[in-house]
């Protein structure tokens, strides 16, 4: 019971830092060099894990589609069962789970820090809010590079696909062919579904990770505890939030 | 400066995903960024069939556009082709919903239509025919296959009879076989007498000198003119037959002289020609496809019978006797 | 009702309405804790207001009441009564807190610490902002510190720094945390000369929280004494150096007696 009220507490408290992050929308121009150095980090430097993850994902997915299905001579249809999971699927949420993990949990520890050495209290009374100063940039910079990341992810994770659907001597699909049937069964729509679960995860993982930073009482101990708990959230989150979005997008 | 750097960064790898985004757009949508670039036709179908927003439109096989959008108006579909550049569409052009490959791709086929005639205003609509999809056209084949089988069965039931009615060939081995026997019973009579005027050398002053023998020479004589005519007439008629058998020489079609048999018969071949074709073209998982079907081994079988005709055709007696009559005749 | 005389921007010169705090009945628990008992005490505009008590007695959570960033579980804060919790207060008084650590932010040069404020106000622009913050560096003698980053600075250092960067603010309100905590005497008493020079200067309503005795007696107007959440003593520095209540004397001048130490005490 007590959990429950916690859990409604925690929902309530990052509805609430959203809707005064929301209501400081019109300083982001003025706030512009704290939004670049937030899509720096956000985007930029997460660049090279999700490429290297996305290049493997969707190598993976076409060695095991084409392991499965060379046994009912449906191999040439791995580029469409490659490109349409990675975009629809494994893309957005590869994208946000390593933003979870190396953004999110950057981002609480910074806030919790921030908020345990007293420094947000410091910018309160300076009638700074940290709604305006600390969230809403990363919450900017989150909606501006995560879809950017997802696409860089499909288009990588394509190829990945592709490289070994060639190379991989029981399977020996032409990246001709490989994309062609891609390109044969998917739509843009497919990609751009993708790309709004990425923002969408992105979004909320990055609110999340505001929120529990903000929220931090205590010591050192307690930024690490928030940590932990930041990305485990923002995981359980993620899956749940993609089973909805994905059905809602159907 | 830092800072800069930074900046230049993140702008860079904005504009980088802003990239992807539009290729993978212009990749998997045939290019709907320039809404504005061409204009649209509408095309009216019964069934779309298998056809999706973003396949080509293509005008005797060359792209000139794609298909913007496709809905449901009314009782019919209708596919919104959004023509590129300024390819003009006569207005008596037909397009038709055309297979590019046997799993499901499909693209908008327009012909050429007719020189001279004014293009299609932007916006309106383009005559459409339907064209058999896949389904249709295995249907097709199977029908075919029937006719086919029915047709080589009729051919042989003609050539050969059905038990009850005498075919083509029994009908012309009789023939031959009959007259045949006459043909020697005659012959043999005709040897017997001119043997005999032979050996009648001698006996025939006697025969002439007594006048009783004349009388009965004489009549002998007009016993053997009349039968000279009648050997005539026969062989006249043996003549004709061999006449035409001889004309008969060459094509399987022509030998049999009777009309509708040979029309028939080219007819079936015309038929088969046709199917052979078409299997020929339907190389790969239509061969496959077929290789299981029932039809191919009954076609099988149906050309194997209409062969074994056919040879019976070339070494069957009927010939033969006609060739000897020919021989010991002439 | 306290008067409100003026205050003297250190910048421009101008004067602004010093503020006054009233505190009302105030009260603040943490779960079953109470950490402040009925509390009713009131800043006069203009003065130095030292609050004194031994650690954990709820001084801090008390100054976190005056600036808003706590909530009163019963009684209330108010400054020019406006509630100080509410936002706007915020907004009408300008009030800067010089936290026990400094607060600086980590990731910002001591330059951009002082710029902050002025930046986000968009008080003046860039050039305006550089004169302030330097004059502000000055008057701490931090100017070698301006591009230093908070890490590489001297707990002193900090607390200037810090000090500094409520300066720029043009406080009408200024509260301290414990700000000569953790340094040496000689330090300690710069600060408080930095603290009491200011006030003299800029007429700035000063609060101060500390356990520093030598800083009450010799800067504060009034002294309060919390001990255990509650207002043991009230009145002027010179009321203190003879105390009559044990309890203040025993926590202003603790006898330091090693044949009968406190912790054997507490066990008896």
């Amino acid at each position: 019971m007590k959990q429950l009220l916690s859990i409604f507490e925690s929902f309530g408290s990052t509805l609430e830092l959203l809707v005064r992050a929301g209501s400081y929308v019109g300083t982001l121009p003025r706030q512009r060099a704290r939004f670049i150095e937030q899509c720096y980090l956000i985007g930029y430097t997460t660049l090279p894990i999700v490429a290297i993850l996305s290049f493997f994902i969707g190598s993976v997915l076409a060695l095991q589609a084409g392991y499965s299905m060379q046994n009912f001579g449906a191999k040439q249809f791995i580029g469409s069962l490659v490109g349409l999971s990675m975009a629809r699927e494994l893309g957005p949420v590869m994208v946000a789970i390593l933003l979870a993990g190396r953004v999110g949990s950057a981002i609480t520890a910074e806030l919790a820090s921030m908020k345990v050495y007293q420094e947000v209290d410091a910018l309160v009374t300076m009638n700074i809010p940290p709604a305006r100063m600390l969230v809403l940039p990363r919450l900017a910079a989150a909606l501006a590079m995560v879809p950017v990341l997802a696409i860089i992810a499909d288009l990588v994770g394509w190829f990945g696909g592709a490289i070994v659907a060639k190379y991989v001597a029981f399977i020996s699909i032409e990246p001709e062919s490989y994309f062609a049937v891609l390109r044969r069964y998917m739509v843009f729509k497919d990609v751009l579904n993708g790309l709004i679960k990425a923002e969408s995860f992105g979004f909320v993982v990055v609110l999340v990770c505001c929120n529990i930073g903000l929220n931090t009482r205590g010591g050192p101990r307690e930024i690490g505890a928030a940590v932990t708990r930041a990305v485990v959230v923002s995981l359980i989150l993620i899956l749940v939030l993609d089973y909805f979005i994905t059905k809602a997008l159907m | 400066m830092q800072n800069s750097q930074q900046t230049a960064r993140v702008g860079l790898f904005f504009i980088l995903g802003l990239a992807l985004t539009w290729v993978t757009f212009e990749t998997l949508s045939g290019g709907r960024v320039f809404k504005n670039k061409g204009y649209t036709l509408i095309a009216g179908f019964e069934s779309l069939k298998e056809l999706k927003e973003g396949d080509d439109v293509r005008m005797a096989g060359v792209k000139v556009g794609v298909v913007e959008k496709t809905r449901l108006a009314g009782r019919r579909a209708e596919a919104i082709l959004r023509i590129e550049g300024d390819t003009k569409i006569p207005s008596d052009a037909t397009a038709s919903i055309v297979m590019a490959g046997l799993i499901g791709t499909n693209y908008i086929g327009v012909d050429l239509g007719s020189a001279g005639v004014p293009p299609l205003a932007p916006g309106s609509e383009i005559r459409t025919k339907v064209t058999p999809d896949i389904n249709a056209i295995m249907t097709e084949l199977g029908n075919l296959g029937q006719k086919l089988e029915g047709a080589l069965g009729a051919f042989g039931n003609s050539m050969n009879g059905d038990g009850r009615n005498p075919g083509l060939f029994q009908k012309l081995d009789r023939l031959v076989t009959e007259n045949g026997e006459r043909v020697n019973t005659t012959m043999t009579n005709l040897q017997e007498i001119t043997t005999k005027l032979n050996r009648g050398e001698g006996t025939l002053g006697k025969l002439v000198n007594d006048p009783a023998l004349h009388d009965e020479l004489v009549a002998a004589v007009g016993e053997i003119k009349t039968t000279a005519t009648q050997a005539r007439v026969f062989v006249t008629d043996a003549q004709g037959l061999l006449a035409q058998v001889k004309t008969g020489k060459g094509p399987l079609g022509t030998l049999v002289y009777d009309e509708a048999a040979a029309n028939d018969l080219k007819a079936t071949v015309a038929n088969l020609r046709q199917v052979s074709d078409k299997l020929a073209k339907g190389e790969g998982t239509l061969g496959k496809l077929i290789n299981d079907d029932s039809l191919f081994t009954s076609a099988q079988s149906t050309l194997r019978k209409a062969d074994r005709a056919i040879d019976g055709l070339d070494d069957s007696g009927p010939i033969t006797a006609v060739g000897i009559v020919a021989k010991s005749l002439f | 009702m306290p008067a409100c005389s003026p205050t003297r921007n250190p910048f421009t010169a101008q004067e602004t309405p010093a503020v006054g705090v009233a505190i009302e009945g105030l009260s603040k628990s943490f779960g079953p804790r109470l950490v402040l008992d009925n509390i009713t005490l009131s800043v006069e505009p203009g003065e130095i207001f030292v609050l004194m008590g031994p650690s954990g007695s709820g001084k801090s959570v008390l100054l976190r009441h005056i600036v808003g960033l706590e909530a009163p579980s019963a009684g209330r804060v108010t400054i020019n009564r406006q509630d100080a919790t509410a936002e706007t207060t915020r907004e009408h008084v300008r009030m800067a807190i010089v936290f026990q650590a400094g607060a600086l932010f980590n990731s910002l040069s001591v330059y951009d610490n002082l710029a902050l404020y002025l930046r986000e106000h968009r008080v003046t622009n860039e050039a305006g902002i550089r004169e302030k913050v330097m004059r502000a560096l000055q008057i701490l003698s931090l100017e070698g510190a301006a591009e230093k980053f908070p890490s590489e600075l001297s707990g002193g250092m900090k607390k200037r720094v810090a000090i500094a960067r409520a300066l720029v603010m043009e406080p009408q309100l200024m509260l301290y945390d414990e700000p000569t905590s953790e340094l040496d005497p000689v330090m300690s008493a710069t600060i408080s000369e930095i603290i009491a020079s200011l006030k003299n200067e800029y007429h700035v309503t000063t609060v101060v929280v500390s356990h520093d005795r030598d800083l009450a007696l010799n800067i504060a107007e009034r002294v309060g004494i919390l001990m255990d959440g509650r207002l043991i003593f009230l009145g002027t520095p010179d009321q203190l150096r003879q105390p009559e209540d044990p309890q203040v004397a025993n926590f202003l001048y603790p006898k330091i007696d090693l044949k009968n130490p406190r912790y054997k005490q507490l066990e008896t």
